[in-house]
């Protein structure tokens, strides 16, 4: 039994000698800063025009593609691009549709006809289909799913017509800013030190033991309820440590910064990983071999 | 309380997890979170202490008023208890929302506090029958993580220790009249004594084991809790079923002896904590609310 | 607090004739007297079913003095608030206490005592009931204690239970509320009033304290549970193993009103 108190102290932001360079180069602005005077730049979000001048109106970084101007907000809801991989949870069973939560302004809609059934059939989805909605998937349920388009509003709509997208079965859901997941070409990742992980666009991630090689595809409606091992268990607990400690210090979150992140956590016990002086020297090192590799 | 939504497959790799003794963030089933306690954040108190444990944040101000005694009990002071929830725990406190869970909250503290063995509530009377020192504990819930009563408990308790009630004189005059004379040194004062103040521990039951300290998601699996106010001499002062659910005799028994054991041993390194921190002094990082 | 401005009240510095009563009045009685009860007895208790018309179900309960009335309405819909109700029903349990049920009067508007109460009636009965059988739906179970001598919490659990079967709630079992008091070496089971509050001097003394115990008697299950005061070692288990003998006792009583409320209703045997 362990009890471990202490008395606060102020936390340094940890920063390596080689990084300083890259804050300089940025353009950081409060909501009404003039961000330029002059009239030939394309306005883009995050800014307003106020007498000729392009102000900010969201505090963040100015990007310039050319001729646009918009500033984007470090730390924000997820605004959702079409293909886009999120994860989401229902909240909501409705007529013909489900709304699922995804951290951005509203709600997601995950239509009957986005979804595959189980069994992989290919037919029109008929009354009984509206009926048995909560078979497939009910209020609380955890789904991996594409943005397939954006309503007007902003709403995403999302569709589950790969067979690797479907309810997610065991495993641990680890809640971060939007901003720190990078974006590449795939976000399931099965990593080498036993566990999968899969990097939702929204901030939510989800950790779950691998797989085993005779399971089928079977377009995610079967979820095993069976005993993980407890070896996968501890794998999974140290990947969740590991992503919280580098959430709280602002590391972008990819396959090879968790990994890296993962081996240098070894060292120390799982519990003890959320410690403030644990988690500084874990995330210092895993910063500096991303740097050597970049370098 | 507020709650989050989980799955089933979600809830049965937390109990699966409870059962081998590896919980989701890789503690054991009697293991506490990292904490942080802080005493004398509100200058404007008779004493105040902050207590941070995962993202549940607690602060708790004491002040001390002089009131006539309770009729029934002419030679004692006593304490009064509020609990705030205000909306910036979370959204579901917005409102009256929170109200329900405060009003909980504050009848339990009574509950736990009442025992005449606790504190010397003699101490804190000044004359019998006429006047008592009254302290009006209001505890306001910052953020809300799951286990707000153990939080709550030790930074109540750590207020009670930083507690510097001003010493009195009471002068009688030539008509019988008697005048109550405020010492003029501010650090002439007196302190509680915190020795047997008991500590509040929740176990949560999930499947057939129980828990210490459960997150939100620990508790949406466990239908049953048990609340245990242990005293540093492993005394049990109060003993509350909390939730929705039934629980086995033999399972009470169970946790009831895991409180003690777990209380037992969490109000050593608090008092320990508690005196380095008064001795560092003015030393003392102030980190108030920046951390 | 809430300050009730429809009611006249005494003025503010009017305090009750009972704090000038002597002391040896308000200290209990010895059970040991001849013709008292022991001190693992329970007090006779008296109950009749189905007394409010209006209501679903009612009960009436009478313990020594302690006299306890409990009605039940619904199960009614509820306009969905949130996503539980889907599954399941609601309870929603309200605790009373009449002002002139206690030696001092009491305030008509719900005091934090009385709701303190409510949640814990509430926390009792809902393991008994299924309410999985009822989505959506809210059940709505109101105790008046019209004269309170002693266990209220844990006579009203019991007369709650017996009125939730009288209106036809699916239960899984009946829920039946015992309570003790121990004062030093006495464990008294079923406390009246002054036992119950004992001197105020005795707060000092070694080993006091009070548990009220809620038991689902044929599942063996404990569905509330209160214990204050700080207790010896072995004293609070054994308290607890008394209490559930208590409502084991009490379970025959309760039994017999509830299947003569249930011949009562029912229609004659056809010839």
């Amino acid at each position: 039994m362990a009890v471990d108190m202490r008395l606060p102290t102020v936390r340094k932001q940890i920063s390596l000698a080689g990084s300083n360079s890259n804050a300089d180069g940025k353009h950081l602005v409060v909501p009404g800063d003039v961000i330029t005077s002059d009239t030939g730049f394309m306005r883009g979000h995050g800014t307003y025009m106020d007498d000729e001048k392009l102000t900010a109106s969201v505090a963040g970084e100015v990007e310039r593609v050319n001729k646009l101007i918009c500033v984007r907000p470090l730390k924000t809801r997820y605004n959702g691009e079409v293909g886009d991989v999120i994860v989401g949870r229902i909240t909501e069973v409705q007529q013909k549709r489900w709304k699922v939560e995804t951290n951005s302004r509203l709600d997601s809609v995950l239509l009957l006809s986005s979804v595959n059934l189980p069994g992989g059939e290919l037919r029109r989805r008929s009354a009984e289909d509206e009926l048995t909605m909560r078979d497939y998937l009910q209020e609380g349920d955890l789904i991996s799913a594409e943005v397939q388009s954006v309503f007007s509003d902003g709403a995403l709509s999302l569709h589950t017509r790969s067979l690797k997208y479907g309810k997610l079965g065991q495993g641990v859901l680890v809640q971060v800013s939007p901003s720190l997941v990078k974006r590449q070409k795939t976000h399931f990742h099965n990593l080498p030190c036993g566990a999968s992980i899969i990097l939702g666009n929204n901030g939510f991630l989800w950790l779950y033991p691998t797989p085993g090689q005779q399971d089928e595809e079977e377009g995610g409606y079967y979820t095993s309820l069976e005993l993980v091992p407890l070896s996968d268990r501890e794998v999974i607990s140290r990947l969740r440590n590991c992503l919280l400690a580098l959430a709280a210090h602002k590391v972008l979150l990819y396959d090879t910064s968790v990994l890296y992140c993962y081996e240098s956590s070894l060292l120390y016990q799982i519990k003890d990983i959320l410690k403030p002086e644990t988690m500084d020297e874990i995330v210092m090192v895993t910063r500096q071999r991303l740097l050597d590799q970049e370098g | 309380m507020a709650s989050v939504q989980i799955s089933e497959a979600e809830k049965v790799y937390i109990m699966h997890g409870v059962r081998d003794d590896l919980r989701v963030d890789g503690r054991g089933c009697e293991d506490y979170r990292h904490m942080e306690i802080e005493t004398d954040v509100v200058s404007n108190t008779d004493g105040s202490a902050k207590v941070r444990m995962g993202h549940t944040d607690v602060l708790v101000g004491i002040k001390a008023e002089l009131r006539r005694p309770r009729p029934n009990v002419p030679d004692e002071g006593y304490l009064e208890f509020f609990v705030d929830c205000s909306a910036n725990a979370t959204p579901e406190f917005e409102g009256r929302g929170g109200e329900e869970l405060g009003v909980e909250l504050s009848n339990t503290l009574y509950k736990v506090f009442n025992s005449h063995r606790s504190l010397d509530l003699r101490s804190l009377c000044v004359c019998p029958g006429e006047h008592c020192w009254v302290l009006y504990v209001d505890v306001l819930l910052l953020q809300c993580d799951g286990n707000l009563f153990d939080a709550m408990s030790i930074a109540i308790k750590a207020a009670l220790f930083n507690t510097r009630i001003p010493k009195v004189r009471v002068l009688e005059d030539e008509e019988g009249g008697k005048e109550i004379e405020l010492s003029d040194d501010p650090y002439d004062c007196l302190r509680l004594r915190v020795d047997n103040i008991p500590c509040i521990v929740t176990l949560c039951k999930v499947g057939h084991r129980h828990v210490v300290d459960a997150t939100l998601q620990e508790k949406a699996c466990s239908a049953a809790s048990l609340l245990v106010a242990v005293t540093p001499r492993g005394a049990v002062t109060c003993v509350r079923k909390l939730g929705a659910g039934s629980l086995d005799p033999d399972s009470i028994f169970e946790m009831t002896e895991t409180g003690k054991r777990v209380g037992k041993a969490l109000h050593a390194p608090l008092m320990e904590l508690l005196q380095k921190d008064e001795s560092l002094g003015k030393k003392r990082q102030k980190v108030g609310f920046l951390a | 607090m809430p300050v009730d401005t429809k009611r006249v009240r005494g003025p503010e510095e009017s305090q009750s004739p009972v704090l000038f009563l002597p002391p040896s009045t308000q200290s209990p009685a010895g059970r040991s007297g001849q013709g008292a009860r022991g001190n693992a007895d329970i007090r006779p208790v008296f109950t009749r079913c189905g007394l409010v018309s209006q209501a679903k179900g009612s009960s009436y309960l009478e313990a020594g003095n302690t006299k306890i009335i409990c009605s039940v309405y619904g199960p009614r819909e509820i306009e969905r608030k949130d996503e539980t109700d889907m599954k399941s029903g609601r309870l929603v349990c309200d605790f009373r206490l009449a002002p002139f049920s206690c030696r001092k009067r009491g305030a008509w508007i719900q005091g934090s005592e009385e709701r303190d109460l409510s949640l814990a009636l509430l926390e009792s009965m809902q393991p008994g009931v299924c309410l999985h059988r009822y989505p959506r739906s809210q059940i709505e179970v109101n105790v008046m204690v019209l004269e309170n001598d002693g266990s209220i919490l844990a006579h009203a659990v019991t007369c709650a239970s017996m009125a939730l079967a009288d209106a036809g709630i699916e239960m899984y079992d009946l829920v039946l509320g015992c309570s003790l008091r121990q004062d030093g070496d006495a464990c008294l089971v079923d406390p009246d009033v002054l036992e119950e509050k004992g001197s105020w001097q005795s707060g000092y003394e070694e080993n006091q304290g009070r548990v009220t115990l809620a038991l689902l008697p044929n599942l063996g299950q404990v569905s509330g549970l209160q214990a204050d005061g700080e207790m010896r070692e072995d004293a609070l288990p054994a308290a607890v193993r008394t209490c559930i003998d208590g409502c084991h006792k009490m379970y025959p009583v309760v039994q017999q009103a509830i299947l003569r409320a249930v011949k009562k209703k029912a229609p004659p045997p056809e010839k």
